[in-house]
């Protein structure tokens, strides 16, 4: 039933919307705290906002690969903006809107790092006609992205919460039907988005960053324990529903999918980088390749979450 | 107003012997259907449950008598030749139930309930509750995204690889409205099907009687055509 009609493609789609709007969570945390600004260049920023806007772009184009007719004939998707009795429409309203967001923020941050570019196109503009000679000379960066940010961390919450009510509205598949989803879905957004933009990109970018964010081990046991509670909640939900919810339950804690989330959920994107943060954060030592496998494990673990509960659905019996 | 859109490919009217039942034909409905779905696309749907059928009691009833039920799926044939449907989907499920000493069968297919799940998740609005009760699709601005299949209790939903689109049991409603019955009525070889208006005497005599009932009440989703006589266990 619903694993056959919703499968892979869905669940890369809600991993990809919920790792996009988590990336541009920790971005926009960075710019509005001010750690964005407590180093010449904040890799972590960078990243955050140059990948959120392509992650949810692909997501989405991966759903409109999954219509039917909507993919053969495109004039009726702006149909799907119509009925807001559906949760669907909710999420593409949040997406259309998050998503220039997303790209305003990753240019903004671009031409912030790169300051040549604003000084290039204002050079440039001189071959148009006067009256369209826009680009200035300077911009008030900080102040235009404290805007970008606050209005953009709001439908980045949207995006990631979103994902979760699309299943758990689903009152046919009784695992979904609980609010503890759309909740597990935001941690495990951010969490990707940490995972993502600051484990694998920005440590890339700067080997030491670690060492300049101390309490970034704290953030990813917190981002970590609230996971597993997360997750331990909705699998005691289901099991004391019983019925087809504790079915699906059973099913990723012994069942089929069961080396799929003890492994790569659990094991690879909980304890491992679970481990990995206690031990830097006691010794204060960071190793550059165990941050890296620790932050793929997360987003290993961040899609994997989406499979198993898209994967584990069991329709109600009837 | 109707909304049932088919295909062009499936447009045709109907062919003498199918149903031979007067009235409204498939050209008419799609003609209607097409109107419709302008309608629908400008205005965001013109029928939907909450605007246009305030009663949650159907103006049809379709019973099956579980204890006539052979599960002989000669109503699932119908069905699928009514509707072009491929051998491996259908629009009826027949569920086997109980032991082999004691098995019965539970057709199951579209509940046409008055809260539909099924038209609450749709995104583009495709599907709506037609006055007389029956839930319907309009198959010109479905787009398949499938949310409705995965949303139906009942598991009614099917999508059509065909066409792009979620379709599901429509009643027959062509049919229906020209005086006839549904496919599935008419080539029930054991009689389980009862198919007539709520005030028709038998269908009003054995829902007074409470023994045909809403399969799954407690779903939730207000079932106001099928209701079924449950064998006694």
């Amino acid at each position: 039933m619903a694993e056959h009609h919703w499968g892979w493609l869905i669940a890369i789609y809600l991993f990809l919307g919920g790792m996009g709007a988590g990336s541009f969570l920790v971005a926009s945390i960075f710019e509005l705290s001010g750690l964005r600004y407590k180093y010449d260049f904040c890799p972590t920023s960078l990243a955050g906002a140059g990948v959120s806007g392509p992650l949810i772009l692909i997501g989405t184009v991966l759903l409109i690969f999954d219509l039917g007719a909507g993919m053969r004939q495109p004039w009726r998707i702006p149909l799907m903006f119509l009925n807001f009795s559906s949760v669907m429409t909710w999420g593409i309203w949040i997406l259309s809107l998050f998503l220039p967001l997303c790209f305003v923020y990753a240019i903004l941050e671009l031409m912030h790092v790169q300051p040549g570019i604003l000084a290039w196109l204002h050079q440039k503009q001189n071959i148009l006609p006067r009256p369209l000679r826009i680009v200035p000379e300077t911009l008030p960066y900080r102040r235009i992205k404290r805007i970008v940010c606050s209005v953009g961390c709001v439908f980045a919450v949207g995006t990631a919460v979103y994902t979760g009510v699309l299943l758990a509205v689903v009152q046919a598949v009784p695992f979904w039907n609980s609010p503890v989803l759309p909740v597990l879905f935001l941690v495990s957004a951010t969490s990707t988005g940490i995972g993502l933009s600051f484990d694998l990109a920005a440590t890339m970018a700067v080997p030491n960053l670690h060492e300049r964010y101390g309490k970034m081990p704290i953030v990813h046991m917190t981002m970590i324990g609230l996971e597993v509670f997360l997750l331990a909640l909705l699998m005691i939900v289901s099991l004391v529903k019983g019925g087809d919810a504790a079915e699906s339950a059973k099913m990723i804690l012994i069942g089929s999918q069961s080396v799929v989330f003890w492994v790569l959920v659990i094991g690879t994107g909980m304890i491992y980088p679970f481990t990995v943060s206690a031990y830097a954060y006691a010794r204060h030592k960071h190793g550059l390749t165990t941050s890296l496998l620790a932050g793929a494990g997360i987003v290993v673990a961040g899609l994997f979450v989406r499979y198993l509960v898209v994967a584990a659905a069991i329709p109600l019996a009837l | 107003m109707m909304q049932r859109c088919k295909g062009a490919e499936s447009a045709e009217p109907l062919q003498p012997g199918e149903g031979d039942a007067p009235g409204v034909s498939r050209r008419a409905l799609l003609r209607a259907g097409l109107a419709g779905g302008l309608v629908a696309a400008i205005g965001g749907g013109c029928l939907s449950p909450s605007e246009e059928v305030e009663a949650s009691e159907s103006e049809y009833v379709l019973i099956i008598d579980l204890t006539k039920c052979a599960g002989c799926r000669a109503c699932e044939e119908a069905c699928n030749q009514r509707n072009h449907l491929p051998e491996e989907q259908s629009y009826i499920r027949i569920l086997a139930r109980g032991d082999e000493e004691d098995r019965w069968f539970l057709p199951v297919q579209c509940q046409h309930c008055h809260d539909a799940p099924c038209a609450t998740v749709c995104p583009v609005d495709a599907t709506y509750q037609h006055p007389s009760g029956v839930v319907l699709v309009n198959e010109e601005i479905c787009v398949g995204c499938k949310y409705c299949i995965v949303a139906c209790p009942y598991g009614a939903r099917i999508y059509d690889e065909h066409k792009g689109v979620a379709s599901k049991c429509w009643l027959c409603l062509d049919w229906v409205l020209g005086g006839g019955e549904p496919a599935c009525v008419q080539a029930c070889l054991k009689g389980a099907r009862i198919f007539g208006k709520r005030t028709d005497s038998q269908i009003a005599r054995l829902l007074a009687s409470g023994r045909a009932q809403a399969l799954h009440p407690e779903f939730g989703t207000e079932p106001s055509v099928l209701r079924y006589i449950f064998p006694e266990t």
